[in-house]
């Protein structure tokens, strides 16, 4: 590979990965509660957030699917983002002054997370969290009073529009070109953005685009926050594997955007997308609770899938064993996960640890689909009581392929732990 | 250093209660000591003799007994420890690969299909052959033969955690030794060059030690979480409460991902050194072999995976 390879995550879906430091300037400082303070907090706060999803959650209609099937779908789960918010749940940890809670703690962005995946709940991508920390970080105080408010409505959805074909790990060779209008009246944007999460319902993009091309590749970069209906945009979703279309290629063509549009400076995007600015860090210990039901579906299903002779998976001792060995692999991985949330309470994150969390997280997930596949295989029939988790187990089949490669592919991760844990030079 | 230097400030007595001379069951002092004594290649017949010790401090108003603890605790006995075979009628039951054995003037032998242990306390109850097929050349151990019907019985169950602890102690042991090769092969990838650049600098080996330092942080993870199993107290008011079933499950998860990944790791360490691997006596070569035995003296994965698969109730499921 090429010896410059970026080393930040690429723009799709990163942001519970980030590892630098937050430069959220704009962050309330607030004291930090002694452990036992922080986990009663912690038990009230799950207690609520429990009830609350049990009485208005909206199902997820499959793991990482996030595209309303129809309008009126669109409808609920906008209603819910919006409630979400209102309730201060999500964007809980903004400044006070626009809508954040003066007694956030990060523990009770872990807890949501979990009890949103407990209660199979609408959750929202981690880079929809990004674009709004990017406004309040970098924004202008218009932008921030104009757009921030939309997204606690849930008037606004946004997506990135980041990786091109010939830019996705290593981001800063993107091509799309922002030029001076021949009126002098911004810029005229053409190119291809490819891998854009939501961007056939989003309401608005962060759009990276080179305005000065004679300068290095990380320094000619422009952030913009623009709407998606801007005259020039073709908008093409790109069905998946698993059937869904999570994914748009997004096609620009002479779109006209102006100095309202930047966010930060002038050639500043670099900074933009890599300070890493989620402050929802510990949305990352949820992965922890999806490992536990993955297991719980592993053996939910070796004991539905029956052989010939009616027996099931389960009572093999060859089933057994590849249990086992993924359970002590669920364990260590839910260990990393932990050892890494009790860092971020703390404040004490190593820049290592999201990458480390990614690698072991997605790469076991998908060994474990891949084991389930195995023993349904194997089975003659499957108990249909358990025809919901056999389908579950296909979709993450294809999906967890997909966690290996968006927010920074394993082998952009490998260089990350390979530099920022073990100190060894860049590869 | 040697043994008794060792027992001087008080090794033996990590898992024994204070009224009988220890420090109660510091299962945390206890796996940090094995931890570093595999980083150093040690030759200490630490597991074995701590998980003796254990077990012997359990039994009360026995002079034979406190006798040995006591010499234990001093420095001046060993209690080795191991696992017998079932009596085929041949007259004697061997025992093999008993940790400590050649050097031990005491031995703990489980016999667990009867439920029993059984106590030596005499060297010349059983003779000892040293291995012949152990890997392992910075520890001794031995195969005991003992005649059927001498030993003292003891209750399997009367012996506290000795046999969780035993498990604990040689996974804690083989994660001395990945830790230790793990960090000399990271500077060794970075020292040494080939084709110009440090061969670290190429993603054919960097990739492959950021894979094992994510690997061995599951286990040194787990490791910990097993001992933290060991004192409820300390585990805070979050963990359920814990029974013998919690420290039996993550001690056999903790020694399965051990004994299972440490070999394999360090064989991959030995390959990512190149020329090195021609060799079975440098540094590298040292550890590996003494992370197999430690497999093997856990009776290899297949052991906590049988116990893995009890204690999760797979068995028997119909």
């Amino acid at each position: 590979m090429s010896a410059d390879t970026d080393t930040q995550a690429s723009g799709d879906t990163q942001a519970s990965t980030d590892t630098q430091a937050s430069g959220d300037a704009d962050r309330d400082a607030g004291a930090r509660p002694d452990a036992a303070g922080s986990r009663r907090s912690a038990d009230a706060y799950r207690a609520e957030i429990r009830a609350f999803i049990a009485e208005h959650g909206v199902p997820m209609p499959a793991e990482g699917v996030r595209v309303p099937r129809d309008a009126e779908h669109e409808r609920e789960i906008r209603a819910w983002l919006a409630a979400l918010y209102a309730g201060g749940h999500l964007g809980a940890g903004w400044p006070v002054r626009w809508g954040g809670r003066a007694d956030h703690l990060p523990v009770h962005d872990l807890v949501l997370m979990e009890e949103l995946i407990l209660g199979d709940a609408y959750r929202p991508l981690d880079q929809v969290m990004l674009a709004a920390h990017t406004l309040i970080a970098f924004g202008s105080e218009e932008q921030k009073r104009e757009l921030l408010p939309k997204i606690r409505s849930g008037e606004h959805i946004w997506c990135q529009l980041f990786s091109e074909p010939e830019a996705g790990s290593d981001l800063a060779a993107l091509r799309a070109r922002a030029r001076p209008a021949p009126d002098g009246d911004g810029w005229l944007v053409s190119g291809q953005k490819i891998w854009s999460t939501d961007a056939q319902w989003a309401d608005m993009g962060t759009l990276l685009a080179r305005t000065d091309p004679d300068v290095g590749r990380h320094a000619g970069i422009t952030a913009f926050a623009i709407p998606m209906n801007l005259p020039g945009m073709d908008i093409r979703p790109i069905r998946e594997m698993t059937g869904h279309a999570e994914f748009c290629e997004v096609f620009l063509d002479d779109v006209r955007v102006g100095p309202e549009h930047v966010l930060g400076e002038v050639n500043g995007g670099w900074k933009v997308v890599t300070s890493g600015l989620a402050s929802e860090r510990a949305f990352v210990g949820a992965n922890s609770v999806q490992l536990e039901r993955m297991f719980t579906d592993l053996v939910t299903i070796a004991r539905a899938a029956r052989f010939d002779d009616g027996s099931a998976a389960l009572d093999h001792e060859d089933v057994q064993a590849k249990l086992a060995e993924a359970l002590y692999r669920v364990e260590e991985v839910r260990l990393i996960v932990r050892d890494t949330v009790e860092r971020i309470l703390l404040d004490e994150e190593h820049p290592s640890d999201g990458p480390v969390g990614k690698l072991a997280f997605t790469e076991l997930n998908v060994a474990l689909t891949e084991l389930a596949m195995e023993i349904i295989d194997s089975a003659v029939t499957i108990d249909p009581s358990a025809a919901d988790v056999s389908a579950r187990l296909h979709h993450n089949f294809l999906w967890g392929r997909a966690m290996t490669i968006s927010g920074g592919a394993s082998e952009i991760m490998r260089g990350l732990v390979g530099r920022q844990l073990l100190g060894l030079p860049r590869a | 250093m040697g043994w008794p230097t060792l027992a001087g400030i008080g090794l033996p007595a990590f898992c024994v209660p204070e009224e009988r001379g220890g420090f109660g069951l510091r299962a945390d002092a206890a796996a940090a000591s094995a931890t570093e004594l595999g980083a150093a290649l040690h030759g200490a017949p630490f597991a074995g003799l701590t998980a003796s010790a254990h077990a012997l401090a359990q039994i009360t108003g026995d002079a034979v007994v406190d006798e040995l603890l006591e010499g234990i605790l001093g420095g001046e006995r060993i209690c080795a420890f191991g696992r017998l075979s079932p009596d085929d009628g041949t007259g004697t039951r061997t025992a093999r690969q008993v940790d400590g054995a050649p050097a031990a003037d005491a031995l703990l032998l489980l016999d667990p299909r009867r439920e029993r242990a059984l106590l030596f306390t005499d060297p010349a109850d059983w003779q000892s052959r040293p291995l012949t097929d152990s890997f392992d050349v910075s520890r001794s151990g031995a195969d005991v033969t003992v005649p059927v019907g001498a030993g003292r019985e003891l209750e399997l169950g009367a012996l506290g955690h000795a046999v969780e602890l035993y498990h604990l102690l040689l996974a804690a042991d083989a994660l001395g030794s990945v830790r230790r090769m793990l960090d000399r092969t990271v500077a060794y990838a970075a020292q040494r060059h080939t084709f110009g650049r440090p061969i670290g600098a190429t993603q054919a080996v960097q990739h492959r030690l950021a894979d094992h330092a994510v690997r061995a942080r599951g286990m040194s993870l787990l490791v910990a979480e097993a001992v933290r199993h060991f004192d409820p107290a300390a585990s805070g008011d979050t963990a359920p409460p814990d029974e013998g079933g919690g420290i039996a499950r993550w001690v056999s998860l903790a020694g399965l991902s051990v004994s299972s990944g440490a070999p394999h790791l360090l064989h991959d360490l030995l390959q990512l050194t190149g020329g090195i691997g021609f060799t079975w006596e440098y540094g590298l070569h040292f550890h590996e072999r003494r992370v197999r035995q430690d497999a093997r003296l856990a009776a290899n994965p297949r052991a906590a995976l049988r116990s893995l698969v009890l204690s999760e109730g797979w068995t028997n499921v119909r």
